[in-house]
């Protein structure tokens, strides 16, 4: 059994656990989920929308948010400590460009993001970053990345991930989907991403947002409108494959 | 009388009685009038407990228990207790309800004292319709000490019968503990048991060392227990979270393996999921996480 002091500040614990880091990896449990899907030719971010109050002005609670040009990031947790990762993120990207007048890589940011993570699991007086981050963009050599940050400081390149909420449910539906047929379109990979999410998120379209970026385009991120699109289309989709699959019983 | 470090001269209260002179003054002052009375009357109405019928909302004209036979009574204070067993117990049977008190004190969030909201804090009773002698009350609102006399004979009446068991569950901020360790180190939340002298059965935890203070209604109840010889006994958690908490909640589960439970709990898995989403509902007005 834990004693209690290790819980309170990030210390080993004698059986080698960092509690502090731990925790705050349930903290990123609580933020509504993220997915990030890696395709041929494009990068995708989908959000749950997290339900906001009546009084309150939608546009200040984005979870998607550009880094820089070509890469932006979807986060789950703690608000506040995502605003100052991020900001700190931004700065660290124009810091790079105007000194070696190269944008950054998805990779060195992600790692940039990372290294201060992992300095305040290592710092007296601090607390972990309550945050996961889902960082997508492309480099300069074209290809898509897409890397997964979390509270304890380690990154890795995944080609499909979720965070947040409900994140295992919906990895475990990316294991099975995530096929090269179905990343083999722009138009798929999309749909791949709406359909995870719609497996975890509470009344459908209306809940969700969506965010890509193709090479050498811009980051486009979707109105409530095009993703109802997508919703519907999915859903025609899932009626054929059963009429099918009913025709084939009888 | 007597002189102040500043030289004022102030009136101190005297045991040994006042002189005669003094007398007559304070009972002038101490003489009540019209206004005053209808102020105190004013008060003591704005204040008064009363347990109404759930179709008519009307009140019961007799106390709850002296209407209704009761074998078994568990009674839930506060917001993790009531979550517990709205999870656990409610879920796992049919309960109806059968009453509810309502109550006005400066505790509440509101000025008008006629319409308490239901969805703030309430204090429901139900029965089991397979077996309307076990009764079960969810207390979330504060009852004030003047209060509490008043709830205990609404509820239990002034002859109350010996034959039947009383469960009440409650929790307390583990500062409350007395003991000579530091607070830092004891591992909450964690349970106590006390219990009243007719109450024969084991308790699932350890019983709460001395000094064993207890606050609030459920040392109302359980004193009323202990004064009438009903077998009661009080489950208190003491945690370090006061707001709803999963963890504060789940350590009344050793509960549901004692004789006062027993039958009422179904499935529990299930009810481990309902409670967690009691969590989430609760938690998705903040704007901490995203």
């Amino acid at each position: 059994m834990a004693s209690r002091y290790d819980r309170a500040i990030t210390v080993f614990s004698p059986d080698g656990h960092l509690f502090q880091v731990e925790y705050a990896q349930e903290a990123v449990k609580k933020g509504s989920t993220a997915v990030g899907i890696r395709g041929t030719n494009i990068v995708v971010l989908g959000v749950e929308k997290k339900s906001v109050a009546k009084l309150q002005d939608e546009r200040t609670v984005r979870k998607i948010c550009a880094l820089d040009d070509h890469v932006c990031m979807a986060f789950a947790g703690l608000t506040a400590d995502a605003r100052v990762v991020i900001n700190r993120a931004r700065v660290e990207c124009q810091s790079h460009k105007l000194t070696v007048e190269d944008p950054v890589t998805v990779e060195y940011i992600t790692r940039f993001i990372a290294t201060l993570k992992q300095k305040y699991t290592q710092s007296n007086g601090r607390r972990p970053f309550g945050i996961s981050a889902l960082i997508v963009g492309f480099d300069d050599d074209g290809i898509p990345r897409l890397y997964q940050t979390d509270p304890s400081g380690t990154y890795h390149a995944w080609k499909a991930n979720a965070i947040g909420r409900s994140a295992k449910t919906v990895r475990e539906f990316l294991e099975k989907n995530y096929t090269e047929d179905a990343i083999a379109s722009d138009n798929e990979a999309i749909k791949l991403a709406i359909k995870a999410l719609l497996e975890v998120v509470q009344s459908g379209g209306k809940n969700i947002e969506l965010a890509i970026r193709r090479r050498n385009q811009p980051l486009k991120m979707f109105s409530a409108k095009e993703v109802e699109l997508y919703v519907t289309e999915i859903e025609k989709e899932k009626e054929e494959a059963e009429k099918k699959k009913s025709k084939k019983s009888v | 009388m007597a002189a102040t470090f500043f030289g004022e001269v102030v009136k101190a209260p005297c045991r040994a009685g006042t002189e005669d002179e003094e007398e007559e003054e304070e009972e002038e002052g101490r003489r009540e009038t019209p206004e005053d009375r209808e102020v105190r009357q004013q008060l003591a109405r704005k204040r008064e407990v009363r347990l109404l019928r759930r179709q008519t909302k009307t009140s019961l004209e007799v106390s709850l228990l002296e209407k209704y036979p009761c074998s078994k009574f568990i009674i839930a204070i506060g917001n993790n207790a009531v979550a517990f067993l709205s999870s656990f117990v409610m879920n796992s049977g049919v309960w109806e309800e059968v009453g509810c008190a309502k109550l006005w004190n400066e505790w509440c969030r509101t000025a008008d004292t006629t319409h308490l909201s239901s969805t703030e804090a309430f204090c429901g009773f139900y029965h089991l319709k397979s077996n309307p002698s076990v009764f079960l009350c969810q207390c979330s609102c504060y009852v004030a000490e003047d209060q509490q006399y008043q709830w205990l004979e609404k509820v239990f009446g002034s002859c109350p019968r010996k034959n039947m068991q009383i469960t009440i569950l409650t929790c307390r901020h583990v500062t409350d503990y007395k003991t000579l360790e530091s607070t830092g180190s004891l591992p909450s939340p964690f349970l106590k048991a006390l219990k009243t002298q007719n109450f024969k059965d084991p308790a699932c935890c350890p019983l709460l060392e001395q000094p064993n203070i207890v606050h609030d209604l459920p040392a109302a109840v359980l004193s009323y227990c202990q004064v009438w010889k009903i077998p009661a006994i009080l489950y208190l958690c003491y945690t370090d979270v006061m707001k709803l908490d999963l963890i504060t909640v789940e350590a009344f589960k050793p509960i549901l393996s004692t004789r006062s439970l027993k039958g009422l709990v179904k499935n529990i898995p299930q009810s481990t999921e309902i409670l967690k989403k009691l969590m989430t509902t609760n938690e998705i007005q903040s704007n901490i996480y995203t």
